[in-house]
């Protein structure tokens, strides 16, 4: 049985286990200062530098549509690379490789989780857990999040003086 | 063994061969802009002629050299044509001219096809048309070759070239040199063997031979009167010796068609260096030694005794070392600057071939040749300025019954300007033709199922033309069809940290203007803080900083604007940019911001500082937003934004009128 095994970075978010091949990520580090954007797209906490590069973070749980939590120690960003890009992933804290043979990998069931699963590739079924394999491309990609109008217009006044 | 292919050929040769092929073709161009002048006089201009004469000649040198025998077999030709001139045997004539042209733009592409390793077009018509305008019919002398030619090389003249040496009692010898390493470092390499040979006699032709190892041999033809002495002198430098047999000299024949070929490098990147520039860099690099050395010897007063280090001079070498830091990177950046002209040059020729195959009459001024740009923007911006001129020619410009029918004159114009403006350089594609047709963009747009904007103001049009997937009717043909489109002109301005905007008038002509920073890497800038958020604004788009009491801030129609000289300007608040709670303060300082586009008052608590900044351009889309020109790191690790000028005062950047109406600014 030829099956290729892939290692991947686990993370949590929200109390679910995530993966992504270790090929995409190109370094994790802790969270410590993002400087906002004007106006890019909500889900990006702003943008980061880390090793001679300025790279935009994006926030997974806003990404995700779940609720946006402090950060704390744990809180972790991936650099996560695809297609020449590079973007700083954003999420509740990260720990450990895994391997796992292709053979292993299963399809995205429905209402698995409460996340859309067309940013899911496949599922892997640990002993005691379920991992959840990321579409990196599909989360990257923020054209199908539908920008609220105003957002265009780069500067507003805080809404709570109006 | 008459491979004349030079697979393996050594890359930095190759290079070389490319930066001294694109300096010699720029020069040619130029001088046939100045040749036009002297059509059906009876002399050219003998400088022009003269220049022209060179640069043909040292191009048919490097040619040979890399064994492009096509280029060389056409640039020999061309030389022909023009020493006939230079001697006053043959006048210029309009069809000589576009000979001369059209020979220019054959070694063009040969040299194109060359490095993209393609197979080469076809030249021998045009040969054919070089050698009849040596046959001019007022001239029934026959055209005399020059006895020592001393590249001599395609190959009729080769023959000729041997004869002739030999019939001037000239032995004729193999010269080979074997390139190595070893040789290499003792700074032996096929351009040191050459000069000396040229010492020995004359170069008949030079070959490089690949070995069946993969072993590059050049092999020199020489003639030269008397046997060498120096053999073994020569061994050394890896250059064997053999003299010819009268008979059978042997001489590879040359089909240029049947040239495989090689693999080379990407096409490099090569600047040409004023040795004055790198003495500076030299300069500069002392001085950083002195400073080093100082502080060394203030470490190891350090270290033996603390109390007795002197922190004046500490500083003073710290100092001293910014400063020539400073310098050097400017120095640099000096070196990395070359003129637009080496993109300017070619467009006569890109303008002219197209009104050659059109019933359009243009005339093409450059102006602002000296402009100096990046090296690596002027690569860049190659493509879409060529894309500009022929959008200018074909979709631009009308056709000469077009414009005698609406009482313009018949010639369009179609004007490339290059100027500075602070640490921008603004490079315009205009023409006088008939403008950007909204409707039929806006058809056209509606088709292809864009946005249609409410709008259709000129930056709505350009968004239009910029969507990937526009195009028009004409897009399939000739001038418009190659290349690159609209969209990708405005992602490469974008991505060099530019922008594009265009003005566009029926009827009356159309203006491309791209805005590009000078340098890519560094700009001057000022440092602003508001409500906690850092950010840099480009010290060339601000025009004064003033200090204003908030009670001089008053809501105009819904938008803050402030008095200033004999206007009022409209303010935007950096924090209402970063949405961030607005403090109310007292006081705040007020940087007017200019481009060509407008002015604005920009907002701040408090400047930080001024800073040279290292500008990283915001590559991903998730960040590349109106406003932002890029960011920058000052030294911990967190990144700060970069304003950006010209898009602050564009009017898209401008306070909506309903999220501004501040509560404490009462009128």
């Amino acid at each position: 049985m030829s099956d290729n095994v892939e290692s991947y970075v686990l993370f949590e978010l929200a109390d679910n286990v995530y993966a992504l091949p270790s090929r995409n990520v190109l370094h994790i580090e802790m969270f410590e200062h993002v400087t906002l954007v004007p106006n890019a797209n909500p889900a990006i906490d702003g943008v980061v530098f880390s090793r001679g590069q300025v790279m935009p973070a994006l926030n997974l749980r806003v990404r995700f549509g779940l609720p946006r939590e402090k950060n704390t120690v744990r809180t972790r960003i991936i650099f996560t690379t695809i297609h020449d890009r590079a973007v700083g992933l954003i999420v509740d804290s990260a720990r450990e490789f895994r391997s796992f043979p292709a053979s292993e990998l299963r399809p995205v069931e429905e209402t698995l989780t409460g996340i859309n699963d067309k940013y899911l590739r496949a599922v892997v079924k640990l002993r005691e857990r379920v991992v959840l394999i990321l579409d990196l491309e599909a989360v990257l990609n923020l054209n199908d999040v539908q920008l609220p109008s105003e957002a265009l217009t780069l500067v507003e006044n805080t809404t709570s003086k109006v | 063994m008459n491979n004349r292919n030079a697979t393996g050929l050594d890359a930095e040769l190759l290079n070389d061969f490319f930066a001294e092929a694109d300096e010699h073709l720029l020069g040619i161009r130029q001088a046939l802009l100045q040749l036009e002048a002297s059509v059906n006089k009876a002399q050219p201009d003998p400088k022009v002629v003269e220049n022209l004469f060179r640069n043909f000649h040292s191009f048919k040198g490097i040619s040979a050299i890399v064994g492009l025998g096509a280029a060389e077999a056409v640039a020999h030709t061309t030389e022909d044509f023009l020493r006939l001139m230079r001697s006053g045997k043959t006048q210029l004539s309009a069809k000589g001219l576009e000979v001369l042209m059209a020979a220019t733009q054959k070694l063009e592409q040969l040299v194109a096809a060359f490095r993209q390793q393609k197979p080469l077009p076809s030249y021998e018509s045009l040969l054919a048309e070089l050698k009849q305008q040596c046959e001019t019919p007022s001239d029934s002398e026959p055209v005399t070759k020059l006895p020592t030619a001393p590249m001599a090389a395609s190959d009729t003249t080769l023959w000729t070239s041997v004869d002739e040496a030999r019939s001037r009692g000239l032995q004729l010898w193999k010269y080979a040199f074997t390139p190595s390493k070893k040789i290499n470092a003792q700074g032996v390499n096929v351009n040191t063997v050459r000069e000396q040979l040229l010492k020995v006699g004359e170069i008949l032709k030079s070959t490089p031979i690949i070995k069946a190892q993969g072993e590059i041999v050049f092999e020199f033809l020489i003639a030269a009167r008397n046997a060498p002495t120096d053999i073994a002198d020569w061994e050394t430098r890896g250059v064997t010796i053999q003299l010819l047999p009268q008979e059978e000299t042997e001489i590879p024949a040359a089909s240029p068609e049947e040239e495989t070929h090689n693999p080379f490098l990407a096409p490099s990147h090569v600047v040409r260096v004023d040795l004055k520039k790198l003495d500076e860099l030299m300069r500069i690099t002392g001085e950083m030694v002195i400073h080093r050395s100082r502080l060394e010897t203030q470490i190891a007063q350090l270290n033996r005794d603390s109390r007795r280090v002197d922190l004046r001079a500490v500083q003073e070498v710290s100092g001293g070392l910014g400063r020539s830091l400073r310098e050097l990177r400017e120095a640099i950046t000096r070196v990395r600057l070359v003129p637009v002209a080496e993109i300017f040059a070619r467009m006569p020729f890109v303008v002219r071939d197209l009104a050659r195959q059109s019933d359009k009459k243009v005339q093409l001024k450059l102006e602002g040749q000296d402009t100096a740009m990046d090296k690596y923007l002027i690569e860049r911006l190659k493509d879409p300025l060529l894309h500009l001129v022929r959008n200018a020619f074909s979709h631009g410009v009308e056709t000469t019954a077009e414009r005698v029918a609406m009482g313009k004159p018949e010639t369009a114009v179609i004007e490339l300007r290059a100027s500075n403006a602070g640490d921008s350089v603004i490079i315009e594609v205009r023409d006088d033709g008939q403008g950007i047709n909204p409707n039929a963009i806006l058809q056209q747009a509606k088709k292809l199922g864009l946005e249609i904007p409410e709008v259709l103001d000129n930056e709505a049009i350009l968004k239009i033309l910029c969507a990937s997937g526009f195009s028009t009717r004409d897009d399939a043909d000739r001038a418009a069809g190659r290349g690159v489109g609209m969209a990708v002109v405005n992602a490469t301005v974008r991505e060099l940290g530019g922008s594009l905007t265009l003005e566009s008038e029926e009827g009356r002509g159309t203006r491309f203007t791209l805005r590009l920073p000078l340098t890519l890497a560094i700009a001057e800038t000022l440092i602003v803080e508001a409500g906690g958020q850092t950010c840099a604004v480009p010290q060339s788009s601000v025009r004064e900083v003033l200090h204003v009491q908030d009670e001089q801030i008053k809501t105009v129609n819904g938008v803050e604007a402030i008095p200033y000289r004999t206007a009022v300007l409209p303010v935007i608040r950096l924090t209402g940019l970063f949405r961030l709670k607005n403090v109310s303060k007292p006081k705040h300082c007020l940087l007017v911001i200019e481009s060509e586009r407008g002015s604005i008052g920009l907002l701040a608590d408090q400047i930080l500082g001024q800073r040279e900044v290292v500008v990283r351009v915001l590559r991903d889309p998730l960040v590349q937003v109106k406003g932002i020109s890029g960011a920058t790191e000052l030294g911990d690790g967190k990144p700060v934004l970069i304003l950006d000028g010209a898009a602050l005062t564009s009017g898209n950047v401008r306070p909506p009128e309903r999220f501004n109406t501040p509560a404490k600014t009462s009128m």
